[in-house]
């Protein structure tokens, strides 16, 4: 095995670790705040990638694409909190499940319907194609571009969430949802904002990840369970959790790829297992 | 339960075991009952233990490989292979559960679904064993204590049985003294642990039995379609449980039971029409869940209070035409 393989593929593990941040990120925050589990967020992060093609399609611009992506699909996502959500805030979680997957359901057909059944490939901007030599590693620029894309994102998120109005109120939603509105806050607006800035994210994610791996309809369940992992792995609400469990999972797949690739996929929910094994409590302690 | 309504809804239950094949094609008739069977099972963690277990596949597909293995390759008998069955699906609910149960609400839906995954991709990958994305076909059906059970109607009448004596058993399970502790966790968990019950071992006891009954219908599964495809693992049919045991009531035994029979005969007649059926099968997951909560059993109590009630009141003389 050659030295430059292993950092490229160390280097490949943190950028799709990244991306698995980003989504266990946005998971936290709907799950957190609105207590559901949303089985639809595999699919809006499919949703992502699939409104970025189309943009790109139609305008020629990857930039914009990448903005208006992820805004779509979180104003689906604000259609869906409430139409589908707010009705169903006081039934349990096993209805609530049951809409979120079978939206998940609609969604991921409906990409089939509208774009097609088979895998699609996008390319990256002009401006990110070829390499870069990193003196080690010959390596893609857009996968450094991605690093650093979802870097700044987390880091967004995170100055969000710890350092303004709108974010203190979100996280006070993830601790004490009753306190929150007794302190005269429209709760209602709140869990809102919160799955549309969940669904934010898994767009973007999605949006990011499609020149890397490419377009197909089933992406978005399989990023669906990997979510979960991080979100099991780090708490709800955790950032840095949530960035330590991404990358995490993220190296631990790329070098299994090199080794055993048929284990790559399974490895992300060994990885979690093993350390729910040794700490039922997740990495930082939740319960 | 009264004895005479309890005698009444087993008449119906053999009455339906007895008429369904006259009306629905065998192979669909034998597909609810084994449906019938693995909903049981979740319904144990749902509906009694108020465990939400979106992994029900793993246990159900791991018993259907196994099984197919060894009815295919080592020409194993029928009632050994159901045995081996119903082993696989309680240990590998055993593994699965030991690693949930230790999480409450949410985070338990979430393991139980990445595990499923976790499964899924091991056997998509694994195509020497398990046939990878064509599935694990050519599995027989031998002779059960010397009864050919190939034509569909004897099979249907092996699995039919089998459902009755799981139904009885699950019967069982929930009147004992473990089903009354289960469903004390399901009503008030701190409390049910103050009182000196292990929560979190009756959890996992409830999530292993409730992957035995996985493993029988999926072995049961195998043998009915001669083929385990690689979605009786997959998180679809973790989900299509829950539907059904959710639209025919989870607050009740028989509950997963109607849910089966509306399920399987309502997809089955749809999937053939169309291949973007789970479009379909979307849309009715979510009109369901924000119209008719509550399931088909409490459908029918609301309908026959709403008798009663306009009864009393036309008896009384009120106009109830309006």
């Amino acid at each position: 095995m050659k030295f430059s393989l292993l950092v490229s593929q160390l280097l490949n593990g943190l950028a799709t670790g990244m991306l698995y941040a980003l989504m266990g990120i946005g998971l936290s925050i709907i799950t957190g705040v609105l207590n559901i589990p949303n089985f639809a967020h595999g699919a809006l992060f499919a949703l992502g990638a699939y409104l970025l093609y189309s943009v790109i399609q139609l305008v020629g611009n990857f930039w914009l694409a990448l903005l208006l992506a992820p805004l779509g699909v979180g104003l689906l996502g604000i259609l869906i909190e409430l139409g589908g959500i707010r009705p169903l805030y006081k039934a349990g979680h096993d209805y609530q499940l049951l809409l979120t997957f079978g939206l998940s359901l609609i969604v991921t057909e409906g990409i089939i319907i509208v774009w097609s059944p088979v895998g699609m490939s996008q390319l990256p901007p002009p401006l990110l194609r070829g390499g870069v030599d990193l003196g080690i590693t010959f390596y893609p620029k857009y996968r450094l571009f991605v690093m650093v894309a979802a870097a700044l994102l987390v880091l967004g998120a995170w100055l969000f969430l710890e350092k303004t109005r709108y974010g203190a109120i979100m996280r006070a939603g993830i601790e004490d949802k009753e306190m929150v509105t007794l302190l005269g806050i429209d709760v209602h607006r709140l869990f809102t904002a919160a799955f549309a800035l969940g669904c934010v994210l898994a767009g973007v994610a999605g949006a990011l990840t499609a020149p890397i791996r490419g377009l197909n309809p089933l992406m978005g369940v399989d990023m669906l369970g990997i979510a979960f992992v991080v979100v099991a792995l780090a708490g709800l609400g955790n950032l840095l959790g949530s960035i330590v469990a991404g990358v995490l999972v993220g190296v631990a797949q790329s070098l299994v790829a090199l080794y055993w690739p048929e284990a790559s996929v399974a490895v992300i929910f060994a990885v979690m297992a093993a350390v729910l094994l040794v700490r039922p409590q997740g990495l930082f302690g939740i319960r | 339960m009264s004895g005479l309504k309890e005698a009444r809804i087993w008449l119906t239950i053999l009455a339906a075991v007895v008429l369904l094949p006259v009306f629905v094609r065998h192979a669909i008739a034998t597909e609810i009952w084994i449906f019938a069977i693995f909903g049981l099972g979740l319904n144990l963690l749902l509906g009694y233990t108020g465990l939400l277990s979106f992994g029900q596949a793993t246990f159900f597909g791991s018993a259907g490989y196994v099984a197919g293995y060894l009815l295919k390759h080592y020409g194993v008998g029928v009632p050994l292979v159901l045995a081996v069955g119903i082993a696989v699906g309680a240990l590998t609910a055993a593994v699965v559960g030991y690693l949930c149960v230790q999480r409450a609400d949410l985070y338990f839906i979430m393991l139980t679904f990445a595990l499923n995954q976790m499964f899924y991709f091991t056997a998509y990958q694994w195509t020497s064993v398990t046939g990878g994305e064509d599935g694990m076909p050519g599995i027989p059906r031998p002779d059960v204590l010397g009864l050919d059970i190939h034509g569909p109607l004897a099979y249907y009448a092996l699995v039919a049985v089998l459902f009755l004596v799981a139904l009885w058993v699950m019967k069982r399970i929930v009147e004992s003294p473990l089903g009354k502790i289960l469903q004390s966790i399901r009503e008030n968990a701190p409390r049910a642990e103050a009182l000196g019950y292990d929560v979190a071992r009756m959890k996992l006891a409830a999530f292993v039995i409730g992957g035995a009954f996985s493993g029988l219908a999926g072995v049961l599964y195998a043998m009915l379609f001669g083929i385990v495809p690689l979605e009786a693992i997959g998180f679809v049919f973790s989900g299509n449980v829950v539907f059904a045991t959710l639209i025919g009531g989870s607050g009740s035994l028989y509950g997963p039971v109607i849910g089966a029979f509306v399920f399987i005969w309502l997809s089955e007649s749809v999937s053939a029409m169309w291949a973007r059926w789970p479009l379909l099968l979307g849309v009715a997951f979510v009109i369901v869940v924000l119209f008719f909560r509550g399931g088909v059993v409490e459908a029918w109590a609301r309908f026959w209070a709403w008798r009663a009630a306009r009864r009393a009141l036309t008896a009384m003389g009120a106009d109830v035409s309006r």
